[in-house]
């Protein structure tokens, strides 16, 4: 026993080391695949309220760039209002849609940090459960899709970006309607791959990309970006598919949390699936 | 102000900076730079190994707090604070280091700290690329990135010693 105590005060040093270390890189590599973290990010209130200071000062260098966007959401917009159509036949008679009913709404935010050269990126928002978001949001921006919320505290979120390896947002090629999962594979924060598209579909080069909304994140359509490259993968039948990215990561702003007002249904109903089997 | 709370001011300082200035800088290239390493480096000499790695580990996390790492930057300064004592011995000066003085440029020279500390750099910046990328197929940008990422923070360091901790001036 004593041969032992003298043992590790000799290597003392190199233990708390150790110790130190595996709980570093086991928080850091455990995070990466489990959705559980609560501490190391930047969800917390401290760094959140700097972050946000922060944003507070920079913003009004982007605010031009951002109302020309807002301008072009709103000429997008005002494109759908009944108001602005008029009847090509005087005979047919103004239909009341209640076939549809609202299923996905918004909430809007704002990124106040994010990072897009590295090989995971997250970013993060200045709304968290207080705005009623929840983990596993799609989040969306007026270009395109850019990530699901991965960790919420209560004036704050963290959100995985689609730069992210274990993003696997689901999504289909406009024309074709073959769909895969969409992954970041190459650091380039400009494009990623469609992943599991097998080579007997003919998929064209420029067709649009958009969400499938299988999990319910997203809307089905939410536009995500165009196929740039097309390569059939070696010794698999498959395509490698490279989608250029329609919301340029690099210059995000502001964002919308998607919030499925049906989430609920359908996980019920997905989990029902999985019991009867 | 001396002592530890000069040390608590410096260590917010460093962790700040590297969240909201250095850590929000995107250069293109892989060029990641990396303040807070400065910060373990110029800790007094006598600190205690355990100490030193002690709050090496928490000024890393502090800077995973911002840059939403999950403890990648805990984990580098935690090694550079392990080797820091056997660095300092490597390149210790003939009649050894005077532990009233500061590690810094000024007090030890142009030549010292560029050994010492660009050691430091590349070693902290080789063991963050490689966890983060974790795979041998990106061996490409693992190197990229240390490399370039190893001569801005080196250069970023510089000008903070120049800048920062001049000598001082004797009476």
């Amino acid at each position: 026993m004593r041969k032992l105590i003298a043992f590790l005060r000799r290597f003392r040093v190199f233990l708390v080391f150790v110790v130190l270390q595996l709980i570093a890189l086991g928080s850091y590599f455990s995070l990466m695949s489990f959705p559980r973290t609560k501490f190391f990010n930047t969800a917390n209130q401290v760094t959140g309220s700097l972050l946000s200071f922060e944003r507070e000062v920079t913003k009004y260098v982007y605010l031009d760039e951002a109302n020309r966007k807002l301008m072009n959401e709103n000429k997008e917009l005002a494109r759908k209002i009944p108001e602005n159509y008029i009847s090509v036949d005087p005979k047919t008679s103004i239909i009341r849609d209640t076939i549809h009913e609202l299923s996905f709404e918004r909430i809007p935010a704002t990124v106040i940090n994010s990072s897009y050269s590295h090989k995971n990126n997250y970013f993060t928002i200045n709304a968290g459960s207080n705005k009623g978001i929840k983990k596993k949001m799609g989040v969306i921006s007026p270009e395109g899709v850019v990530g699901i919320v991965y960790d919420v505290s209560s004036h704050y979120a963290v959100v995985k970006s689609i730069l992210t390896t274990s993003i696997n947002i689901s999504a289909f090629v406009e024309g074709s309607n073959a769909y895969g999962l969409i992954k970041y594979l190459e650091n380039d924060p400009r494009r990623v791959n469609l992943t599991g598209v097998s080579n007997d579909i003919k998929i064209k080069k420029g067709a649009r990309v958009f969400a499938r909304g299988s999990g319910g994140y997203f809307p089905n359509g939410a536009r995500i970006g165009t196929v740039e490259k097309l390569e059939p993968i070696e010794g698999k039948p498959m395509w490698d598919i490279t989608v250029r990215l329609s919301q340029d990561m690099r210059k995000l702003r502001y964002v919308y949390v998607v919030k499925n007002i049906f989430q609920e249904e359908l996980n019920e109903l997905q989990d029902k699936v999985e019991e009867l089997e | 102000m001396t002592g530890l709370p000069k040390q608590i001011g410096r260590m917010l300082l460093f962790i700040i900076a590297q969240g909201l200035i250095f850590g929000q800088l995107e250069f293109g290239w892989g060029i990641h730079p990396m303040v807070y390493p400065l910060f373990i480096l110029m800790l007094p000499f006598d600190t205690r190994p355990v100490v030193l790695m002690v709050v090496a580990f928490f000024t890393g996390l502090g800077v995973d707090f911002f840059m939403n790492t999950f403890g990648l930057h805990a984990s580098a300064a935690l090694l550079i604070a392990y080797i820091r004592p056997e660095l300092f011995r490597l390149f210790s000066p003939r009649d050894g280091y005077d532990s009233l003085k500061e590690p810094s440029m000024s007090e030890w020279g142009v030549k010292w700290f560029i050994q010492v500390a660009g050691i430091t750099i590349v070693i902290h910046h080789v063991w963050f690329f490689l966890l983060e990328y974790f795979k041998w197929s990106a061996w490409t940008e693992i190197l990229q990135s240390s490399i370039l990422s190893s001569i801005v923070t080196l250069v970023i360091f510089i000008v903070i010693q120049v800048l920062f901790f001049k000598k001082p001036k004797k009476v």
